[in-house]
């Protein structure tokens, strides 16, 4: 532990959190006691409706592993809103990161980053996670990418080709049209510079396609004439939730590793009365309640006791956080995917669930 | 005192209650007003409450800086009506807002009604229950909300008299002057104690908790910011002092405001059997009373002056209700509901003369369950 880390630890009853934030940041936009902030200092466009945005964070940030993910908050509207976004390049050597955005019609954190953001604007950043990453020795690798799911193969490819391969590794690389591919410019340098790396790249509404770009969805005789040692390759493949699983039935027991990573959220289930897995992630239990039933009723039913007062969504005793799922609000039917403080009472499941109880 | 007691009487004609069928369709017509005003929140909301949390951070530090100059009256004296606007305003539309969940949507840490903490002696904690909870959901059902009265005085004619009574004035001046002490105490039912319903320890574990948050505040504005201005101590100490009575004094009368001016109702408990929506909201209406004024007075009652508005929709932000009261009266007019507003002169008298009519006896009204 350094000095400044003991002494923080020695004053924190003192402190107020919220109050020391407040006048820290009339100082700096990114000073915080306990929340690593970062700053927004570069932004450039890579493709159609997308940017990468590089960020400056607070010494908060404990970094993250190529490959790795990091969930990015910021306030759209007055509200705070959380979605994952992984770097798209090494850790640079003075701290920043570089995250690319493909904004998602009808986005609200993707449409935000990619055309409102600014620089100088302030966003929060979550600690890393993901296990795709690089292990210490050589492999013989295939990495498989559509839209954004470039980006975190982008932050290993960089990574991997900062020495020479000493084996061979090639990227297919979906995209709708030639004007939504990100990092051309940078993967052309790299296959110069290393013979042993072969990028394809695969267009599926492209009208006018080059002679060394391929079209249609992803298929076993593609992936064969690509890759024809696949056997040996470890895959690593990363795009949306659909992609991901065609991409997992057609590969995962035909190489020598398989891991995937889907950026879009599985659809929900909506059937009322159908049956979701709760984790109550304070007390680390699980337990199965039907959807549609508010929650205190279904948490009570499974013998568990939250906090309540009125029962009627006024007094907010049984209001906890939601870290993870959808939830319905049984006075009006609206539903809320964001992670955020939900009323037990007044609100039921309509997918699985995290609560923080 | 015949004024008042006119209008005691005018008001059981002002309370005819709407039926059934017009309470649905009333409810109904409120719902949709917190739909319209939910789905607007957004930036405007988010800007405003950061700009209350501002200026109790500006006026605090400008209110304690200016009160270690206190040996310089001027100084001291606007030091001390800076510290205690600044508590004020956390308390108010701050604390007691935010402790509602009114910004819970912003999915802000720092303004999450579950967590959030105020400069006041009693816990958020302890505030959540007997406030959020038994005092929202049971306004003014005698025997339920522990707000009437807060167990010490008698404030209708409804309740029984006792001899006890006849202090109340006195009482009643006590506790403004003391209002975050008795706020905080009320949860902890000396009264169990003094009748051996409880046991010494069982006392004395559930008052930890504000043990400890009443400590640090003592600490905080008794011992630490007099010691950090040194010789200045004692300036700094009575400043202190006085800008927490401030505070107490304020808080206490828009809160008695809000519930006991002259023509609120109290409730049986057997309007709780099947209340529909509707019935609810009438119920909240008919116990609570606003006040008309400019909008600095919104501002430093946390809003509470619009104190239906806040009985409707405890979890909206409490800088709305302006907006929304004008249709909740538009509403309440079509329904023949009695809309009860008043200046703050006006609604205070009403309470002082409760306080002072109701310490002497009065004929024992038991409550209508139709009220
Ligand atoms: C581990 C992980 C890493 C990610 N890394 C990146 C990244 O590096 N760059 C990047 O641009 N995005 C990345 N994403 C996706 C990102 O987190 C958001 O889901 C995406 O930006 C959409 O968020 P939104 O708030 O704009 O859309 P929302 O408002 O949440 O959703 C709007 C609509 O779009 C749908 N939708 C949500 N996400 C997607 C998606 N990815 N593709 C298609 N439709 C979608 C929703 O179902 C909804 O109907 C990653 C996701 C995960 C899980
Ligand atoms: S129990 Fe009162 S809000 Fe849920």
């Amino acid at each position: 532990m350094t000095a400044s880390q003991t002494l923080k630890r020695l004053v924190a009853p003192l402190v107020d959190p919220a109050v020391y934030d407040f006048w820290a940041q009339k100082v700096h936009p990114t000073l915080s006691w306990d929340r690593c902030l970062a700053r927004v200092v570069e932004r450039h466009v890579e493709a159609r409706d997308t940017v990468s945005l590089t960020l400056k964070p607070n010494g908060l940030f404990t970094g993250f592993q190529p490959g790795q993910h990091l969930n990015v908050t910021v306030e759209v509207n007055g509200v705070r809103l959380t979605r994952s976004y992984s770097p798209s390049d090494s850790l640079h050597k003075d701290g920043r990161i570089r995250l690319t955005i493909k904004a998602i019609a009808q986005g609200k954190v993707s449409q935000h980053l990619v055309h409102s953001c600014q620089i100088g604007d302030v966003v929060e950043l979550g600690s890393a996670y993901g296990d795709m990453t690089l292990p210490e020795e050589p492999h013989a690798w295939l990495f498989v990418a559509a839209g954004s799911g470039i980006t975190p193969i982008m932050s290993l490819l960089n990574t991997l080709t900062q020495k020479p391969l000493q084996q061979p590794a090639s990227l297919i690389y979906w995209a709708r049209t030639r004007a939504d591919l990100c990092f051309s410019e940078a993967l052309h340098k790299m296959t110069e510079n290393d013979p042993l790396l072969k990028v394809h790249t695969v267009l599926t509404r492209e009208p006018n396609r080059l002679e060394n770009e391929l079209d249609g969805h992803p298929r076993e005789s593609l992936f064969r004439n690509l890759v024809p040692d696949l056997e040996r390759r470890r895959i690593y493949a990363c795009g949306p939730h659909g992609f991901v699983q065609s991409v997992e039935s057609l590969l995962a027991d035909k190489a020598a590793l398989f891991q995937a990573e889907a950026f879009s959220p599985s659809p929900v289930v909506t059937t009322a009365g159908a049956p979701v897995n709760l984790f109550l992630s304070k007390s680390n239990i699980s337990v199965q309640i039907p959807s549609g039933v508010p929650l205190l009723e279904a948490l009570e039913a499974e013998g568990l006791k939250p906090a309540y007062g009125c029962r009627m969504g006024i007094c907010n005793t049984c209001s906890c956080q939601k870290q993870l799922g959808t939830t319905t609000d049984t006075r009006n039917g609206n539903t809320f995917s964001e992670p955020g403080a939900v009323r037990l009472c007044i609100n039921s499941a309509n997918s699985d669930l995290t609560l923080e109880l | 005192m015949t004024s008042s007691m006119t209008s005691v009487l005018k008001n059981s004609g002002k309370t005819n209650r709407p039926n059934d069928t017009q309470l649905a369709a009333f409810g109904a017509e409120l719902d949709a007003l917190r739909e319209r005003t939910l789905t607007d929140l957004g930036e405007r909301d988010a800007r405003y409450i950061r700009r209350i949390y501002a200026a109790v951070r500006y006026t605090e530090v400008i209110g304690r800086g200016l009160l270690f100059f206190g040996l310089f009256p001027p100084a001291w004296i606007v030091g001390t009506l800076l510290l205690g606007i600044s508590k004020i305003l956390d308390n108010m539309e701050l604390g007691h807002n935010v402790i509602h969940g009114q910004y819970d949507w912003m999915n802000d840490p720092h303004l999450s009604g579950k967590t959030f903490e105020w400069d006041i002696v009693g816990t958020a904690d302890h505030w959540r229950k007997t406030h959020n909870y038994s005092h929202h959901t049971y306004t003014n059902i005698k025997g339920m909300d522990e707000d009437i009265g807060y167990g010490v005085l008698r404030l209708f004619p409804e309740q029984r008299w006792r001899p006890f009574f006849i202090g109340q004035p006195i009482y009643a001046l006590i506790f403004a002057l003391l209002f975050q002490w008795g706020v905080a105490i009320q949860d902890l039912r000396f009264g169990q104690y003094f009748k051996g319903k409880k046991t010494g320890k069982e006392m004395l574990e559930e008052m930890k908790p504000f043990l400890k948050k009443s400590r640090r505040q003592l600490i905080k504005d008794y011992v630490i910011f007099p010691l950090i201005a040194g010789p200045f101590f004692l300036p700094v100490f009575l400043g202190n002092l006085a800008a927490n009575g401030i505070r107490n004094l304020w808080t206490y009368m828009i809160i008695f405001c809000g519930h006991f001016t002259a023509d609120v109702e109290l409730f049986p408990k057997s309007v709780l059997r099947n209340e529909s929506r509707g019935q609810w909201y009438y119920r909240q209406i008919r116990g609570s009373s606003n006040l008309t004024g400019s909008k600095l007075l919104h501002i430093m009652s946390g809003n509470l002056s619009h104190q239906i508005e806040h009985h409707l929709f405890p979890d909206i932000p409490a800088h709305r209700y302006e907006e929304m009261s004008r249709e909740v009266r538009a509403i309440c007019q079509r329904y023949g509901v009695h809309y009860n507003r008043g200046p703050l002169i006006k609604q205070f008298s009403q309470v002082i003369w409760r306080i002072l009519r109701y310490s002497l006896p009065s004929k024992y009204v038991p409550i209508k369950a139709s009220a």
